[in-house]
Order: structure tokens, then C-alpha cells, then sequence
């Protein structure tokens, strides 16, 4: 699913990429960039993040007059007075003027590099106000957006979540096997489908799916080691063949009181340990035997 | 300087990768001992550092630095090194003298953020052009930027002073960056969201290496004083995160790194 996701965005799509600090999202959001790239789509990038090199190192250089970069990373709160574009200019109006740099473009997608770094400066109620209203508005096609699960609340991330049509999830694989997905996807008419794959990055940014296993917490060794038999490769035989196991099924267990030991106490053999009793003249011997009223 | 550390980080004064954000971080232990390392680095690498002291004295890390072989004072004169002796500066804005810089205004009013901070690192890093002596690319170093926290500076502030810092050093200039961040947080139940917890965090997603020192995980030893887990983001696409995890001991005149189970003590 991870693959459809990337490759089809439907008009209003919202991708939310979610990653923490275990493992950088970016080089799946660079993924997506290449692939709307290669759809020939028009991408506008609000850089916070990283800087403009950065982010294109890898990408698709034939389609690089497609790709806009807003610099918003070099001074995104306006300390030095002349900045490109600050966190404060996150509104519908300026991100429209933004867009009409390329006015003849029909399928625009905006990437948002971060949307933690909007969050921190905005109100979370108002950024979801306004993601909804880029979604719905028509101004873009699909937005793409980056958003670093641990550095906010769990309500935050929930909201942001709730908006988007589609949430991957991006964790660290286990054992060197690539990095895990984990894809929620929403559809327009409300179906709700959800899955857990786990892939690796390309040099060349594409995205291979290597297994649909499930969650890496679960069941992990079992890819690789079927049912070990622990009996095999001994210098020592520690198999029964079938006469042997049924002798040792016949043995009865030590301590079962069978019929066999029940009738051996209670009936001595000859030759057996005899008990001699003399009593005292203090002892108060009684000649009815205390065992009679035992129901054995 | 610590040859073996230099072997781990596989960097030398001679070659180092420029525009490396470089965060250094503890829990449970100090791991001051790291930014002394940084410090003769850079300087044994002919950088220009303009250091941000915070939380000790100028002559608490020239001493220190004379044990590893570089002479602070001397930097100084040279003007190799711009250091910024916060304690004493923020005697004298607390006593309101006359001085009237901006640097440490955070300590008056927490709440404007340490724009003051960046604007001095900015106008030391570039450093004079046309100066009597070329220096090599400029470094930051920050010792530390938990503080702020504790004097009232937000984490989001903490965090957009790093930015910065890394968009002038890192980006701008090529040149690299050393910070500090000293976790105390004990319970990890309670979304500590204004702890120094978030603020490790934030700065992890923007450095591009983090070394995590840690005192050992069964208690209080004699020969071995803590590890290190020496983690490579993944800033190029190829590369995941790569970890490594080290013991180590510091010494007079300097610190041991070895592999876990290794050190001489037990072999």
C-alpha cells in the first residue's frame, strides 16, 4: 500500500510522513518529491528544515525547473530583516501569492518541510484550520507534510493525523532488514484501510518493498529459523525408538498411589520389617487399630 | 584532544567533514569531557571558535585545555578564539551595569528568546575580513544549552536559537557546531513537555551526529566511567542511522575509549 500511496495522489490528498527521533522521515518525503516530480507535477517546497541543497540532493535533476524551494530555513522569523519567507507568512494568502509563481501548472503539490516547525510557532487549531482549507480550497492538488511525532503532544499529532487521507508511520526496522511502515489510509468514501510494510530507499529515491511482515515487535525470529530440532547434531542419542517409548509410557510416575502400592502397605510381605511393641507401664495402649475408620 | 575518540568519529584536525552539527548529550553523568575534546580539536585545526560558556569559567577550561596540550589564553590573544564568558556577563546585566549588550538579555526578560545570543555568534563567526590571519572554517561550540532552560528560556526558543546558529555555521558558512544538552529528567511517565527531554529531542532531529553519554547501566564503577553511544544520522539517503556503543574512562590528561567488555581493567 505504501507503493500506491506514493505513487497516486487523488485531488485533496493530505500525506502526513510521521517520524521520530529513531529514524529521519526526509528520505521518504524525498521519495514522494520524486515521484510527483516524475508525474510531472508542479512541487512547491516550504523548506523550514533543511537547507535548499540539502533537500535536492538525490532528487531528479531533469525535472528540476518543476521543483520550486521556498527557502524558509535560512531565517524563518525574520531576524536579519530580509528573509525569504518566515513561519508568520503560513497563511492561505501568501501561500497562494507563492503558487502563482507558476500560474499555468493544473496539478500543484505543496510539501511542507516541517509541519513540526509551523506547530511550534502557531496555534495547533489554527494550522489545522489552515491545512484544511489548503486541502479543500483548490489552490493545490495534494499537500505532503512532515511532521516529527515526539516533539508534540499526543493531541497534536492525533489532529494533525485526523486531517490527512493518508498517515505512514516510520520507525526503524529491526536487524539492518530496511525501515518500517506502518500506512493508514483514508479513502473519499470513508473506508478506512490500513497496513504494515516494511521497505527500503533506493539511491535513486525510489521506494522497494521488501515484506508485508507485521509489526516488528511481533514474532520477528521466525522469518529465518523454522521449528529447530533441538535433538539433531548430537554426540549423544537423545531419541527413542517406538519400544522404548512405550516402556517409558507404561512406568508408573514415583509418587501415584496405585492399586499395586495401596495392597503393599496394607499387606506386608513375609520377610518384611516387622514392628514389636512393648508397652509401657505408663502408656496408655489401645488394641483397636486408629486406622479402621479410614475409608482406603 | 582524544586520539582514540578521533579514531571512532574517523575525523582528524587535518580532515574533518565541514557543516556537521555535532550534539552531545548526558544523562546521570557529565560529559563536559567532550567539549574540551571538541575545543583543542578545532583549535589544533586552525578553525576559528567562538565558544559560548555558559555555565563555567574562562580559566576552569583554559587549565583544563592546558592538559591537553593547547594554550587558551593564546588563542585568545591571536583572536582564534571568541569566548563568551556567561557568568560574568550576567553578573553584570543582573547588577544592571552600564554595559548595555544585548547578549544575555534572555536573563532579564526569558520570554524574547536568545536572538541576542545568535546575534553576537553571528557577528563572531564571520570572523574580520582581510584579518591579519586566515583561520580555517569557523566552529560553535556551546557549553550548555540546557541552562537556558532553567533560567526561563523556553524549549521552542532554545530550539530556534539552534536553528539559526546551524543555518549561519552549518549551512552558510561550511563551518561545524558543537552543543551540550544535559538531560536531568528521571521520570519518563509524565509528557515532560518543557523539559530538557523535548529539547534533546528537537535538536537530535536537526544535528547530523549525536554522541550520548551515560553513566553504566548497573551502577558506579572504578575504571569505567560511563558509555557512549555515537550515533550518524542518515543526512545523505544511503546512509541509515548508524550506532556505535563504547565504554570509556577519563583520565588527567585525557580519555580512554573501548569497546564494551574491553577495558584493560578486566582484561
Amino acid at each position: 500500500m505504501l507503493l500506491e500511496v506514493l505513487q497516486g495522489t487523488e485531488a485533496g490528498g493530505f500525506i502526513l510522513i510521521q517520524d521520530s527521533v529513531n529514524y529521519c522521515g526526509r528520505h521518504l518525503l524525498k521519495s514522494c518529491i520524486n515521484a510527483a516530480l516524475k508525474r510531472e507535477e508542479v512541487v512547491h517546497v516550504l523548506g523550514f528544515e533543511v537547507s535548499q541543497e540539502e533537500l535536492n540532493d538525490g532528487l531528479d535533476k531533469t525535472s528540476a525547473q518543476r521543483l520550486h524551494f521556498h527557502n524558509a530555513y535560512s531565517d524563518p522569523l525574520g531576524w536579519t530583516g530580509n528573509s525569504p519567507f518566515t513561519v508568520h507568512q503560513f497563511t492561505l494568502e501568501d501561500i497562494g501569492t507563492l503558487l502563482k509563481q507558476t500560474p499555468q501548472a493544473k496539478a500543484v503539490t505543496l510539501v511542507i518541510d516541517s509541519l513540526s516547525w509551523i506547530l511550534r510557532h502557531h496555534d495547533p487549531a489554527a494550522i489545522c484550520q489552515k491545512l484544511q482549507a489548503l486541502k479543500k480550497g483548490g489552490v493545490v492538488r495534494a499537500v505532503i507534510g512532515l511532521l516529527h511525532s515526539d516533539l508534540h503532544q499526543r493531541g497534536t499529532v492525533g489532529s494533525i493525523c485526523h486531517l490527512a487521507t493518508s498517515v505512514i508511520t516510520v520507525a526503524p526496522g529491526t536487524r539492518g532488514l530496511g525501515a518500517f511502515a506502518k500506512i493508514t489510509r483514508r479513502t473519499k468514501s470513508g473506508k478506512l484501510m490500513q497496513d504494515e510494510e516494511i521497505f527500503s530507499i533506493n539511491e535513486d529515491l525510489t521506494v522497494t518493498i521488501q515484506s508485508k511482515r507485521s509489526h516488528p515487535g511481533s514474532t520477528p525470529m521466525n522469518t529465518d529459523e523454522s521449528e529447530v530440532d533441538p535433538t539433531a547434531n548430537l554426540t549423544f542419542n537423545l531419541r527413542l525408538s517406538d519400544t522404548q517409548r512405550e516402556a517409558k509410557e507404561k512406568l508408573p510416575l514415583p509418587f501415584v498411589f496405585s492399586k499395586e502400592k495401596k495392597s503393599a502397605l496394607l499387606h506386608p510381605g513375609t520377610g518384611s520389617g516387622r514392628i514389636l511393641y512393648e508397652p509401657d507401664a505408663n502408656d496408655d495402649y489401645d488394641q483397636e487399630d486408629p486406622d479402621d475408620d479410614l475409608d482406603v | 584532544m582524544f586520539a582514540e575518540l578521533n579514531s571512532i568519529l574517523n575525523t582528524s584536525p587535518d580532515s574533518f567533514k565541514p557543516g556537521e552539527f555535532i550534539l552531545v548529550s548526558d544523562k546521570h553523568t557529565d560529559a563536559s569531557f567532550l567539549i574540551h575534546h571538541f575545543l583543542s580539536f578545532y583549535l589544533r585545526a586552525g578553525c576559528k571558535v567562538c565558544f559560548l560558556g555558559l555555565v563555567q569559567s574562562f580559566s576552569h577550561y583554559s587549565a583544563i585545555s592546558q592538559r591537553l596540550g593547547v594554550s587558551l589564553t593564546q588563542a585568545r590573544e591571536k583572536g582564534q578564539l571568541v569566548f563568551l564568558e556567561g557568568l560574568k556577563e550576567s553578573l553584570g546585566v543582573l547588577l544592571q551595569a552600564s554595559k548595555g549588550t544585548r547578549t544575555m538579555d534572555f536573563l532579564r526578560d526569558p520570554s524574547s528568546g536568545l536572538r541576542g545570543l545568535y546575534d553576537f555568534v553571528r557577528d563572531n563567526v564571520r570572523g574580520a575580513v582581510g584579518g591579519a590571519e586566515e583561520w580555517g572554517p569557523p566552529v560553535l561550540l556551546v557549553d550548555d544549552l540546557s541552562v537556558v532552560l532553567s533560567l526561563g528560556v523556553s524549549v521552542g526558543a532554545a530550539l530556534d536559537f539552534s536553528h539559526y546558529c546551524r543555518a549561519t555555521v552549518c549551512s552558510e558558512l561550511q563551518g561545524s557546531m558543537v552543543m551540550l544538552v544535559r538531560c536531568e529528567a528521571e521520570e519518563e511517565e509524565e509528557s515532560d513537555d518543557e523539559g530538557s527531554e523535548r529539547l534533546l529531542r528537537g535538536l537530535i532531529h536537526q544535528c547530523s551526529l549525536t554522541l550520548q553519554v551515560q553513566g553504566l547501566p548497573t551502577g558506579y564503577c572504578r575504571d569505567i566511567h560511563g558509555q557512549v553511544e555515537v550515533c550518524w544520522r542518515g543526512q545523505c539517503d544511503k546512509q541509515q542511522a548508524q550506532k556505535k556503543l563504547f565504554q570509556y574512562k577519563v583520565h588527567d590528561k585525557g580519555a580512554s575509549f573501548f569497546a564494551r567488555g574491553m577495558s584493560s581493567a578486566v582484561l
